[in-house]
Order: C-alpha cells, then structure tokens, then sequence
C-alpha cells in the first residue's frame, strides 16, 4: 500500500500566516518538527525581529541569525535579515562585489531603504524562491520550507509585494524576477498557505476577512485553517455541569466549593467560547478546521511541539 | 517601594496616553477600559481606537469608519457613575484615508495634490510607505490633543510588525526626503561645485546605477516624479512631523505598555520597554494582560503529593451524599481533581512567564497591574468598568 504523504507535508513551500499572539511560530515549528521526524530535510524561516525558533527545537547556543543551523530535533532554522538577503541578491545579479557594497553602506542609501515599502517582504521571498530552487547533487536542498510570516496585517502585503512590484516597475530584471515568486506564491502544486487564528471574537472575524482576500487578491492555496490554543473541554461528558454540582457541595476539601466552581466555570466558559468561534471559523471561511489543545503549562520545547503536530497532522496521511 | 514611583491615578494629568504592546495582547480593550476609567473620574475623554472587535465596536459606538469622536451617550455613562463633567468619546482611525488627507492638506495647490494621489507609485505604495499608517494614527493624535472638548487622548496603537514603528514613522518619512540621495534624484542638474558635494555626487550616481540596473529603465524617473511631488508639501510635513514628536516624547504624553502571558509576548514586551526608554519615552505602567488568575486573588490550598487519594476519597463521599448512588462520583470527584490540577497550571505558568517583565517594569519605576482574564470576551462598557477598576485602584503588591 502506497503511502499517502499528509497534504501539510507534501507542498514545497507552507507560510504560516497570522495575526501577532496567535501562535504562527509555534505552529510553523510542529510542523517543521513533524516533517523532520518523518525523515524530511525542512527549513524553517522565521521573520520577525525575534527569533524564537532555537528554543522551541531544543537548540542551545542562542540565536542563529541569518546564516541559520540545524536543531538537534532535526530542522534546520534561519531567522531572514533582508539586508543580508538584499546583499546577497544584488551579489548574484551584479558580480561586482565591491560596487554593491560600497553602496549598501552609504548612509544615504541606507536612509533610503529605512524609508522604502515593501523590499523587505520582497527580497524575503527572494530568498525563499531562492532555497526553493536550491540544488544539491540534482536533488532539491530542502523537501519543504516552512515559513514564519510576518505578523498581522502585513501578513497580506507579504504575499501580494511581489504583485505589486510586477505591476509598480515596467521593465529590468527585478521585475522578472518578482513575476518567478509570485507564480511560486500562486501555485498550488508548490505552495500552501496555512492560516493560524485564535477562537475568540475578533481573531475570527479577522482570518475571515484575511482568508477571502488571500484567495481573492492574491490568489494562493488555502485548503485548511489551524485554530490554536482550544481550550479543553474540562468536565466528562456525562458531567456537563460539573461546575455547578461542585458549588453545590457543603464541603470540600483544600478550595471553598465556591473557589473550586469559579476554577471550573471558568474553564468550562472559555472552552465553549473557543467551540463557539472555532466553529464560526470553519462556516465563514469555508474551510475544514483544525483546533490545535490549549497546553495548561504553555509550549515550552519540543516534547510540547510534537503534542501539537499530532493534532495538527490527525486525520490524513503520514 | 520607591517613592517617586508612577501611579495610575498620574496619568489622569496627562494629555495622551499610549497603550503599546505586540498584537493581540488586549490593547484595544486595555485603552477602552482607561479611557472609561478616566471618565469615572471627570475627564473628558476621546479613545482612538484602530480596530475593536465587532461588540466592542458597537458598545462604543463606532461602527462606521473614519468619523467624527462619537459620545456615549450619558444615560449609559451615569450608570457606570461617570460624574456629570466626564465625558467619553470613541473613534476609529481609517489609515489610508488619514494618509490621502495629509497629502490634501499639505499639497500647495490642487494641481500638486492630484499629482500625488494620481501617481503610479503612491497608489501602489502608499498603503505601505514605510510608517505611513502610523504617521497618520500620530497625525490623527496630534490633531485631537489640541482639540478644546478633550482633557485626555487614549490611544490604541497600530498592529504593526514592532510597536515602536510608529513612533520613528515621521523621522524616517522626514529622514527619506531630507536625504541627499533623494535630493540629488530630485534635482540632478544641482551645481557641483564643492569637492565634498562631487564626492558624494560619486557615490550617488553608483547607487542610482545600481538600482537602474536591477529595476530597469523608468523606474527611477516615476520615483522622482512620486518624490517631485511630495517635495512641495515637505514643509508643512516637517513642521507637523516635529510638533508631533514633541507631543509623543515630551511630558504631556504617558505610555502603558501591555503583555499577554506567553513567553514570545513577554520577550516582545521587554524589549519594547528598553526601546521606548532609548527613544526617551516614558513608560509609566505595565500591565500583564489576560492572565489566569485565582478567584479570590489568594492560592488556595492544593492537594499534596500524599494527599490526592484523601482528597478523591472526600469529594467522592461528598458527591455521593448529595446525588445519590447513582451518580458517578467517582468520576466527578477525578474529573474535580484534574479542573483544580489544570487551573492551577495554568496560574502558575502565567505567572512565571510574566514575572520576569513585572521586575523589570518595577525597577524602572513603573506602576505593574495584573489585569485577571475574564470566562468571556470583553465586549461591552460594564466589562471595560471591570477592567479600569483593576487598572485604576487596585494598588498590587510589586513582585
């Protein structure tokens, strides 16, 4: 029996994207975890300032930067510098290593970049389009690049910078090359695009509205949006009103029964919260959902992460 | 305690307060609930708001974008004992309209102004030059703080990739017109005389090369035209741009930094509080936002290692005493236990991961707040009333 490889698994390219506090980056590591268990040679890109990579893989030594490295759990990691990814683009596409650096060290060019939209979001890309053709002996250098968008509503520009350059500059080769990643972006062979929310009111109402101009706007594959941090359904099923039956006690030990309802009330509230917008979710977007467990001790490293890749590839494939 | 800490109660002389922090961390409810609290004690109060949650919206009354402060009606107010000289009003910034009224406002002349709005370049970048969307929200600040109806601005800042975009957004705008690159592109016939001006003009013509050949010919021509004609209005920019910086960084303005309880908000969140300081904004409060918290403030006493199985036994006698023997109370009295077990991880681990951020705001002389998360979202004014009152008056043991 042939194995089917998990359709999160199968793409060349997954960007995690989001809103900030949501969990993109934890869910960009399960993934990037589960992958290398499964024996595949993952990158995961972070891009942000922060770099929160190394600890949830379990690598000691701090930040590894721009250059990147492996974990020990297996993926290799890199935070993206878009000076560094700048520097390097225009190396490849100039030869004149002296020209490009006496000019990307001009503090007046170096003003005019700290003003400039969207080449950060594009030389990112860049750089990603670029480890996607990455070859090794004939075979790709990576199976799978996982990346860590940027946060919030830049989440979208993200995507669309490379559109907007095609559509902004007439002629060169900056142009050309920003049509060869938006048609990375756009194919749905290569690219997934995995939607990370929260279910409470406003993260649902914003992935809703993120997800509709994802497909409309950009045009991107969406097949299925991650809901995180699922509060547990705290009570047995055949005890729906655990809470109450616990204040009702005369006595009880250690907590007041009082204390002890509150506790359980108010998991038990948070928890039909999160089914209520996970579910709204799921009916606004379309798209089948996947909840992901609230972990009571937080995500501390990668004992954590393989918890959450579990729920995170249920269901299909290896 | 040091005596020249901050208090909440110092904010109320200031003229704007910041809420700043990472996404999702509670800014939005946060600057509501101050606002409501400074209104409960007589201020006239505008909270300006980027984008609250649908319910939270409609409590306010600010449903329809890019409008006029709308009050909240008194009715509403006296039952949340606002004394009849508070006031409370609520805005929403619609960003890319502020940034198409800016270029209105400061274009010399229609003819400037239509260029400018109808340039290739500023229409696909305008949305995204650099900080555009917070210089408008500081704009927007800065024109409702002079404003005679209001004692006080609450603020919600921007979501943006870091918080602190906002507020370096008109140096860098000032900083990319001003430059001598930028200059030169604007003006390329400028005189050479000076050894220094040839030098540079040197290093200019390599730079312009550079990006001639990487985006092709014309590139540059539609971004000198875009520069052309900002470069009219860059006066009466530069002028706002330094009365603003001046109103954000001088002593009318206070900022509340906020945190949710995860270790990539709290790293966020220290680092912002470095960043601010170095900017010389000053930083009176903190707040760890949305944490789980015991019921009655105290821990209650948990079950010992030794002590679970007394525990199970006790609750499964009680249970059964009250339902009958029918009831399950077995499984009510373990499934009591791990509520208690789960709850009091998730206590402990809030805690621990926002302590860190708690010291070091103490020793800087902040005011801290642990503000406790609530079963269900906040969405209407009596929940902000919740949240202000623990904000405002609870004075909480410093960690």
């Amino acid at each position: 029996m042939a194995e089917r490889l998990h359709p999160l698994l199968a793409r060349r390219l997954v960007v995690v994207t989001g809103k900030g506090g949501t969990g993109k980056t934890t869910v960009a590591a399960a993934l990037a975890l589960a992958a290398a268990a499964r024996g595949r040679n993952v990158l995961v890109v972070e891009t942000g300032r922060d770099e929160n990579m190394p600890r949830l893989l379990g690598h000691r030594g701090g930040p590894v930067g721009h250059a990147g490295a492996r974990a020990p759990t297996g993926p290799w990691m890199m935070r993206m510098e878009p000076h560094e990814a700048l520097a390097e683009y225009l190396q490849l596409q100039l030869r004149v290593p002296r020209l490009v650096s006496r000019v990307l060290d001009q503090r007046g060019f170096r003003g005019l970049l700290d003003a400039a939209p969207g080449w950060r979001e594009l030389v990112t890309l860049g750089k990603v389009w670029h480890l996607e053709q990455a070859r090794e002996g004939g075979q790709p250098r990576f199976d799978q690049l996982v990346v860590d968008a940027p946060a919030t509503g830049h989440g979208l520009t993200f995507l669309d910078v490379p559109r907007v350059v095609v559509s902004a500059i007439r002629s060169g080769p900056l142009r050309r090359h920003a049509r060869w990643v938006e048609e990375l972006v756009r194919d749905p062979e290569r690219t997934l695009l995995l939607p990370v929310a929260l279910a409470e009111e406003l993260p649902a109402r914003e992935t809703a509205e993120l997800v509709v101009r994802l497909r409309e706007q950009v045009g991107v594959r969406l097949d299925r949006v991650v809901v995180n941090a699922m509060q547990p359904a705290p009570f047995p099923p055949e005890l729906p009103d655990l809470d109450r039956r616990i204040a009702a006690l005369p006595a009880t030990p250690g907590p007041a029964p009082r204390t002890w309802a509150a506790c359980a009330a108010h998991l038990a509230s948070r928890h039909a919260l999160n089914r209520r917008f996970s579910d709204e979710i799921g009916a606004r977007t379309a798209l089948p959902v996947v909840e992901l467990p609230l972990l009571a001790s937080g995500v501390r490293g990668p004992e954590d992460l393989r918890t959450l890749a579990a729920a995170l590839l249920a269901g299909e494939g290896t | 305690m040091s005596p020249q800490r901050a208090s909440a109660e110092g904010l109320l002389s200031r003229r704007v307060i910041a809420c700043v922090g990472a996404g999702g961390v509670g800014k939005t409810t946060l600057a509501a609930a101050i606002g409501l609290g400074a209104a409960q004690r007589g201020r006239r109060v505008l909270v300006l708001t980027i984008d609250p949650a649908r319910r939270l919206a409609d409590a306010l009354g600010v449903g329809a974008l890019g409008s006029e402060p709308q009050a909240i009606p008194r009715e509403l107010l006296s039952q949340l004992a606002v004394p009849a000289k508070g006031e409370l009003f609520a805005m929403m910034l619609d960003m890319k309209r502020t940034f198409d009224e800016l270029v209105t406002r400061f274009a010399p002349d229609a003819a400037a102004r239509d260029r400018i709005l109808a340039n290739r370049i500023y229409q696909h970048v305008s949305d995204a030059l650099a900080g555009s969307a917070e210089y408008s929200a500081m704009e927007k600040v800065y024109e409702m703080s002079a404003r005679p109806e209001f004692d006080l601005v609450v603020l919600d800042t921007p979501p943006s990739a870091h918080a602190l975009d906002f507020l370096e957004a008109p140096e860098r705008l000032l900083g990319m017109l001003d430059s001598r690159l930028v200059q030169l592109l604007l003006h390329p016939a400028m005189s050479a005389g000076r050894l220094g001006l040839r030098l540079f003009q040197r290093g200019a013509h390599q730079a312009f090369s550079l990006i001639e050949r990487i985006t092709g010919f014309g590139f540059l021509e539609d971004i000198s035209e875009f520069l052309l004609a900002f470069e009219g209005m860059s006066e009466g920019f530069r002028r706002r741009a330094e009365a603003v910086r001046r109103l954000l960084f001088g002593p009318d303005t206070a900022f509340v930094l906020a945190a949710a309880a995860s270790g990539e908000s709290v790293a966020h969140a220290r680092d912002l509080l470095a960043r601010l300081e170095e900017h010389g904004a000053k930083v009176v409060g903190v707040v760890a936002n949305r944490i789980r918290a015991w019921p009655d403030g105290a821990p209650p006493p948990l079950p010992g290692p030794g002590e679970r199985e007394a525990w199970r036994d006790d609750l499964t006698r009680a249970f059964a005493a009250r339902h009958g023997g029918a009831f399950p109370a077995r499984l009510a009295a373990t499934a009591a236990l791990d509520v208690l077990d789960g709850y009091a991880a998730a206590v402990s681990r809030d805690g621990e991961a926002t302590a860190p951020l708690l010291a070091a705001a103490s020793l800087r002389g902040c005011f801290v707040r642990r503000i406790p998360e609530l079963p269900r979202d906040v969405h209407d004014l009596a929940g902000l009333a919740w949240i202000a009152q623990r904000f405002f008056e609870e004075e909480q043991e410093q960690p």
